[in-house]
This record gives structure tokens, sequence and C-alpha cells, in this order.
């Protein structure tokens, strides 16, 4: 008795033991710290695969890996819009995966030959510091059009397309919605109201917030996040409908814990996963068709989506940028 | 032609006598030998790597031989813009911080005012800027809703976002970086020049204009030198108070590497940044070399303070006054927003943000001040020694040590970053994701600030006193270690302090370095920006400004120890 009590304390020790010796999962992640770290912590706590991960915008994570290509340091990019994963795709940085999971996903969730998957979507908003707004007297705004009324003169923020993915995913889906010559007078026309455009796809939030800026145009968690805090936002989605992103996760070409790295993927697209992004109060929207929408997300189906093609964004990205400096910035 | 003849013949004598005086002396030439090495692989070899990367072809990225990159670069107007941006910002901003610091340490150092202690300080601290939530405090000063700008002069649309923000950040944030190296230089000069010239009939501007001036002016040119070099290297406060309206080069080279995700065009960008610092560099060298002076020949001296009249007195009383008041309102508005629960909008107490940071931030914590710590000393050494042997010594390849070690500091940080990954992630030289890799990049990178003191320093002492000591049988270690060390502590002092405020507080290389096992809290500053929890980001940066004062303080007891000078004289 005592005997075989000491040896199942003995192989214990040992599978622990060896646990703990395993190669945590490296993962790169360009979801925010916080909700990496929990979202990551609870992958461990359900598959029992140590993870650790460094947090790093799209820009520096794609060049990092781009950098570390012959000797890849790690396993996984968790995060990031899915024309990021095109890039790095194209690049030749990552590795087809086709998790078993990923069959109930719509079909634009998926790459075609399998290098990455969505595993979130947040739409893009416009907020308003409400404050503000009943010091300057102005009513909400209810499309995109309203925002071009004098009233919201040099009180915008938006990101630059140059340099934020936000910014340029905003372009790019008023391209798509209303064709290039309509989508490009209209940015010209938004120019006038514009107080500056941010380098960083987060910074209208904390602007606006601040009451720095009167209206900011970003995607929406920063604008839940900033509202959770406390700070006088009023969320908006224009009637026209508004873009979205859909972050995705692809296995590093050359990853040293593919199997681990796999796991992660399959775990991530599962609907015990995706229903843990509402727990977490990660204001993520889930992309499995069955998972509930956390607290405080306002319901998604009403909210009026346009049609994304990430594909092109991708490709077209370079064009499009130069021809927005161009046309748009250099007319100021 | 038997000139020439003569000229090489004497040429090869010359460095025949150096070899053998290098061979008497092993330690000294193994030093050189050893720092060149170091050059050679923190410096230049990332900095091949990068210009490699510059000349890949298009997107792909892959080393090529193209200037296609180049090209592009010039043909874009918004380009062109963004040069002319950097060097106009670059230009005023070093001008405006080093008259700030030129005139508090001014003021701290030859007038007789109460709080000099005070504006000791209040110049010192600024040296301590957390990226992003500085910036985030001007906005909340002089922006749109800024306490300063609305809230007392009732001004909405303040035009902050553009070259008027971006001045008055790096004003503030690069202003202690000249009143470091002023006031070492005014303490360095010997008071007893200006007296006798009071006592022979000069009125005090002729004293000011003639002595005072002239002798200080190798301080101020490198002071301006680091300052411009400094401004267009800057792209934590650009990127915030900027905006796209206002391109500068070292923002779009950031922005290309990690906006269009073009590591060559980045790259090609940061080469074409190199022009003006290195420019800078050499007409500094050219300008300061012409003018040496000697002035602390011997014995200390105390001298009666009367350089200044009665009313000017009181008119750079005021100055500091005004400085010191937006210091501190500066800083205030990051403490407050640290115990805030909604900075910028509900100001009522919290200590919520600090159990957050203890919570999420204290590994981090523990890595920065573990990578500052070892960056420290090695930098602080590292460039007083270099500064030694590049004025007080003579070898062959000086003035290549020099301009070498000066290079990376002329260089955007993203790009230093890219190149320690391209340059360090291939055996035998597998650095990334190692402390090393960090302290590496940190030394290289900020032990230039220490080079430019030390040789501003070591200028005014008179190599006599060392050569006295060598003649009477002490060896350069010695004579570095008891005698030019002691005599140039100020410098010394603030390469340290230097140094460890930028292991703290950098971001643009560090970026890429970070790993799981060694996080930096700038990085997570940054994310906690981006991600809307500002109260957490400023209480991060209050922890990250209480480190490096503590830091400070044990820096300054430590070197009076070691170097066995008295600190309360002189600070």
């Amino acid at each position: 008795m005592r005997k075989s009590s000491l040896l199942v304390a003995f192989l214990l020790v040992l599978t622990l033991s060896v646990g703990a010796f395993a190669a945590p999962l490296m993962v790169y992640s360009s979801v925010d710290e916080e909700n990496a770290r929990d979202i990551l912590a609870a992958f461990t706590k359900d598959t029992g695969i140590p993870v650790r991960f460094v947090h790093l915008s799209s820009g520096p994570a794609l060049a990092r890996m781009e950098a570390e290509k012959d000797n890849p340091r790690a396993d996984i990019w968790m995060g990031a819009p899915s024309e990021n994963h095109v890039t790095a795709k194209q690049r030749g940085l990552t590795q087809p995966y086709f998790s078993p999971n990923a069959k109930v996903l719509d079909a634009k969730f998926v790459d075609e030959e399998g290098y990455w998957t969505s595993f979130y979507m947040n739409p893009m908003g416009v907020a308003m510091n409400t404050a503000w707004a009943k010091k300057a007297g102005v009513e909400t705004p209810e499309s995109w059009q309203d925002l071009l009324k004098p009233e919201f003169a040099k009180e915008i923020q938006m990101p630059t397309p140059q340099s934020s993915g936000t910014g340029y995913n905003l372009v790019a889906s008023l391209i798509l919605a209303w064709g290039e010559e309509e989508a490009f007078s209209y940015l010209r026309e938004l120019d006038k109201n514009i107080q500056t455009y941010t380098q960083s796809g987060t910074a209208p939030s904390q602007a606006v917030a601040v009451g720095e800026a009167g209206i900011g145009i970003q995607f929406t968690p920063a604008f839940l996040k900033y509202m959770d805090e406390g700070y006088p936002l009023q969320l908006i989605f224009p009637k026209e409908g508004v873009g979205y992103e859909a972050p995705a996760i692809s296995i590093i070409k050359g990853a040293p814990n593919l199997e681990h790295a796999q796991a992660l993927v399959d775990w991530l697209i599962s609907l015990e996963a995706q229903n843990k992004f509402g727990e977490l109060k990660t204001y993520f929207f889930p992309v499995h068709p069955q998972a509930v929408a956390g607290e405080g997300l306002p319901a998604f189906n009403e909210i009026p989506l346009l049609e994304y093609d990430a594909i092109w964004a991708g490709d077209n990205r370079k064009d499009i940028v130069d021809k927005w400096i161009d046309e748009v910035l250099r007319g100021q | 032609m038997s000139t020439i003849l003569l000229e090489t013949k004497q040429r090869g004598r010359r460095v025949y006598l150096e070899l053998q005086r290098l061979a008497k002396e092993p330690w000294l030439a193994l030093s050189i030998l050893a720092i060149f090495t170091l050059l050679a692989l923190f410096i230049v070899l990332p900095l091949v790597k990068v210009f490699q990367m510059s000349l890949a072809s298009g997107e792909s990225s892959v080393a090529g031989g193209s200037v296609a990159m180049y090209k592009e670069v010039f043909q874009s107007w918004y380009m062109r813009k963004a040069l002319v941006n950097s060097l106009v910002t670059g230009v005023l901003s070093a001008l405006l911080a080093v008259l700030v610091g030129f005139i508090m340490a001014y003021t701290v150092t030859r007038v007789n005012v109460p709080f000099k202690k005070f504006f000791n300080l209040v110049s010192i601290v600024p040296v301590i800027s957390p990226p992003f939530v500085s910036a985030l405090s001007i906005l909340l000063l002089f922006g749109n809703n800024g306490f300063v700008t609305y809230n007392l002069l009732g001004i909405r649309n303040f035009p902050i976002y553009g070259l008027r923000g971006l001045l008055i950040a790096q004003t503030i944030t690069f202003f202690p970086v000249a009143y470091l190296s002023m006031k070492g230089v005014l303490e360095a000069i010997n008071p007893a020049l200006e007296d006798a010239a009071f006592d022979l009939g000069a009125s005090r501007w002729r004293v000011f204009g003639k002595i005072t001036l002239p002798l200080a002016a190798p301080g101020i040119a490198s002071a301006l030198l680091v300052i411009f070099i400094e401004s267009l290297a800057d792209f934590g406060n650009p990127l915030v108070l900027a905006g796209s309206n206002y391109p500068t080069l070292a923002v779009q080279a950031y922005l290309e590497i990690t906006g269009m995700y073009n590591l060559a065009g980045g790259a090609a960008l940061a080469v074409i940044l190199l022009i003006p610092s290195v420019s800078a560099f050499i007409l500094q060298k050219y300008w300061v070399s012409k003018k040496s002076y000697v002035t602390v020949s011997g014995k200390p001296t105390r001298s009666t303070v009367k350089s200044v009249s009665g009313a000017m007195q009181w008119i750079l009383f005021a100055f500091c006054v005004v400085v010191s008041i937006v210091v501190l309102v500066f800083y205030g508005i990051i403490f407050v927003g640290a115990f805030s629960r909604a900075w910028g909008f509900d100001y009522s107490f919290t200590l919520r943000n600090f159990s957050y940071v203890w919570d999420v931030g204290y590994k981090t914590i523990v890595d920065t001040v573990t990578v500052a710590l070892v960056s420290t000393p090695i930098s602080g050494i590292l460039g007083m020694f270099i500064a030694f042997l590049v004025v007080r010594r003579n070898f062959i390849g000086k003035g290549l040590m020099e301009f070498t070690s000066m290079l990376s500091f002329a260089l955007p940080g993203t790009v230093v970053g890219i190149g320690y990954i391209l340059a360090f992630n291939t055996k035998p030289l597998l650095l990334t994701g190692t402390l090393t890799i960090l302290v590496a990049n940190f030394v290289f990178r900020y032990v230039p600030v220490g080079i430019q003191n030390g040789i501003a320093a070591l200028h005014q002492i008179d190599p006599g006193i060392e050569e006295a000591a060598t003649d009477l049988g002490a060896s350069s270690q010695t004579v570095f270690r008891r005698i030019t060390l002691p005599l140039i502590s100020p410098a010394f002092f603030s390469g340290l302090v230097f140094a460890f405020v930028r292991a703290m507080t950098a971001i643009s290389a560090a970026i890429f370095l970070v790993s799981a096992d060694w996080n930096l809290m700038t990085v997570q500053i940054l994310a906690q920006v981006s991600s809307g929890r500002l109260g957490a980001a400023a209480a991060f940066s209050l922890i990250l400004v209480g480190i490096i004062l503590v830091a400070i303080f044990i820096i300054r007891i430590l070197v009076d120890r070691l170097l066995g000078v008295k600190f309360e004289t002189r600070f």
C-alpha cells in the first residue's frame, strides 16, 4: 500500500517535471497584452500546454518574423487583421494548417489554402464624447454623411491608412462599398473636419475619451473599454454600414513547436473558447456561429456591416495609400 | 617627389614608434583592440545588415543590389517633405533646448539665487520622459481640451499637432541633456579666469562674451549636436503629436517597416537620415577641435560669484521659475492620472491602477531594472574610456574609433532594432531573446552621449596633470582611474545617469528585441496606452520615474565613494 502510493507519487513528480521541461509554445501576440494574457491562460488551463508570449503590434511582428525567417523564434502569430496574415503568407513566413474545428466557420474566416484562420472580429465604429457634444450643442451623427457637417470641423480623429491597418480598413471598405471615385470624394470632404490623422489605430479612442477630439473613428474594442472605464462616450454605427476586421492566427514556417501551435488554433476556434471571449470581457465578437457575444457588446446582427475583401485589400494597399496621400493629404 | 618620399618615410617611422609604444603597454593595446572588436560587432555589423536590406529590390525584401528604394523615396513629395521637416525640427529643437539648458545651468552654477538645488532637480528630472505618456501629458496641457490652452486661456482648436507640439515636447524632453552637459562644462571652467577679468575692469557682458561663452563653446557645440541627432531620431513624440500632416523621417522609417511592412524602404529612409546626422557630427568635430581651451591646470579654486547684475539675476531667476512650473505641471498631470479613475475625465482618487500594474507588470519591472543595472556601468565606463583614448592617446584608427562609436546614436532606433535581429539571429552570434542583446543595444546606442561629454570635459583639462603622473611612473590604467576619471567626474556622472535613464525609457529599438523572458516597461506602457488603459500607463510611468530618481541618487553616492570626489561641492 505504502509502496504503491510512493510509486504513484514518484510517477506524478516525473510527469510533472517532464511537463515543466517541455518547451513552451512561443506566441507573437498582436492581441493586446491583457486580453492575450487572459486568453492564453485559459488555453493552458484547458489543455495543459505551457505558453509564453510577447505582445507585438502587427508591423513589428511581421518585421520580426521576416528578420528571424532563417531561424524562427516563435511558433505562432496570434491577432492582427487577416490582410496582414495574407502579407505573411505571400512573404512565405507562415505554413498552412486546416483545423478540423474550422469547418463550421464562414468561408471568409479561413484562408483557401489554410494559411490563416480568423478567430474573432471587430466592427468599425464612430464614437462621440458626450460631454463635448453637450457643450458644443451638436446632435448625434447617424451616418457617414452627417460627419461632413460643419459643426464637426476639426473635431474628428481617424487613423492614417499609411501606418494603421485600421485607417486602411476604413478607406478600403468605403471603396469596396461605394466605388473608388465616390469614396475618395467623400474622404476629401471629410478631410475638412479632420483634426489629425493619427499614426496608431487606437489613438482616436484616447483623444475622444479625454475630450481632445469630439469624435473618433476606429475599431470598437478600445471604445467599449473606455466606456467600461467610465469615460463619457457614445458608440455609433453609421447607417450606410461599417467595415470590420477579422483578426487571424497563423503558424510560423519552421515553428519549433508545431504540434502545440496546431492545438492553439484548434482551441481558439472551438465553441468553448469562443464563448470565453465574452466571459473574459475581451470586447471581441466571436466567429463561431453558435457562440454567444459577451456582455456590453452591441447585438451583432443589428450592426450594418459592409462586405470586406481582405485579399483585394491586401493586394491593392500600396496604390490606394499612395492615392490617399496624393489626393486627400496633399489637398490640405 | 623627394618631399613626398620623405613624408612617407616620416609617417612610416611615426607608425613604427607608435607600435613600439603600444608594445610597451600591452594593456592599452589590448583594450583598443577589444573596443574595436565590440564596435565592429555591435555597431558596424547591424548597420551593414540594414544597408544590405535597403538595397533589397521592391517588396520582396530579398537583399540584392538595387537602388530602386532610394529612387522611390526621392520621387515622393511626401518623403521630401519629411526630410525638410526633420531638419527644421532638429535645428529648432536643438537651439531651444540648448538655450533653456544653458540658462538653467548658468543660473545654477554662476548666479546667486535661492532654490538652486530645486532648479537643479527640475532640470534633470525631464530627462526621464516615459514615451507616449509624456506626449499625452502635453496633449492634456496644450491640446484642444488642454488645461493651459482651453481651461486657462479658453482656446479650443489650438493647433498643437505638427511643429508646435513637437517643439514643446522635444524642448521639455531634451533640454536636460543640454543642462547636464552645460553644467558639467560650466563647473569645469575655472572661475579664477572670470575673477581675473573682473579685476582687470572688464564689464559683465564682456566677461561673459569673451571668457565664459568661448570656454563653454565646445560643450555647447556637443550639446547642439547631440540634441539635433536625438531630435532627428525621435519617434515617440512625433508619433503622437505630429500626425500625418507633419511627416518626419524617423517616423516614416518606422512606419514603412511597421505600417507598410516594407523593411527595405524603412532601411533606405534610415540611411538617408544618416546623412544630416553624420554631417552634423563632422562639422562639430572640426569646429571643436579648432578651439581647445585648457582651464583646469592644477589646484581647485573657489570663486566669489559676481557674474551678473542684480536685475539680470532676477530675470534669470524668473526664467528658472517658469521652466520649473512647466516641468512640475507636466509631471503633475501624469501623477494625477496615475491615481485617477479615468485620466482626463474623472479625477476621483483610486489605487486600482497600481494594483493592476503590480498584477500585470511585476516581472517586467524586475526585468527592466536588471537590464538597466547591467548596461549602465558598462556604458558609463566604456564612454569615459573611449573619450580618454580619443583625446589623450595617439593610435592608428583613433578617428575611426570616435566616428564609429558615435554612429549608432545617429540611427533611428527602429532600424537599429531590425539590424540587431538581422545580425544576431543565427549561430554563432545567436543572441535574440537574451539579456545580452538588450544590454548590447543600450550600451552601444547611448554610449555616444558619455563619449561626447567626456571629450568636452577632457578638452578643458591640461594634459600636463596626467603627463606628470605618467612621468612619475603611473601606467595608462592608473592615470585613467586615479587622475582622469575623478577630474571628469561630472561628465562621468551625467554619462551614467543618461545610460540608466535611456535603458529605462527607450523604446524604438527595444520593441524589436524584447522577448517573453526579457520584457521592458516602456513596451508595456505602449501596450497599455494603445489598449485604452491610460491610468495604468500613467501608473507605470510614475513607477518608472520613481525607480530612476532612486537610481540617480545611488549613482551619485557611488561615484562619490569610488572616485573619492566630494560631490556636495559640485551637485
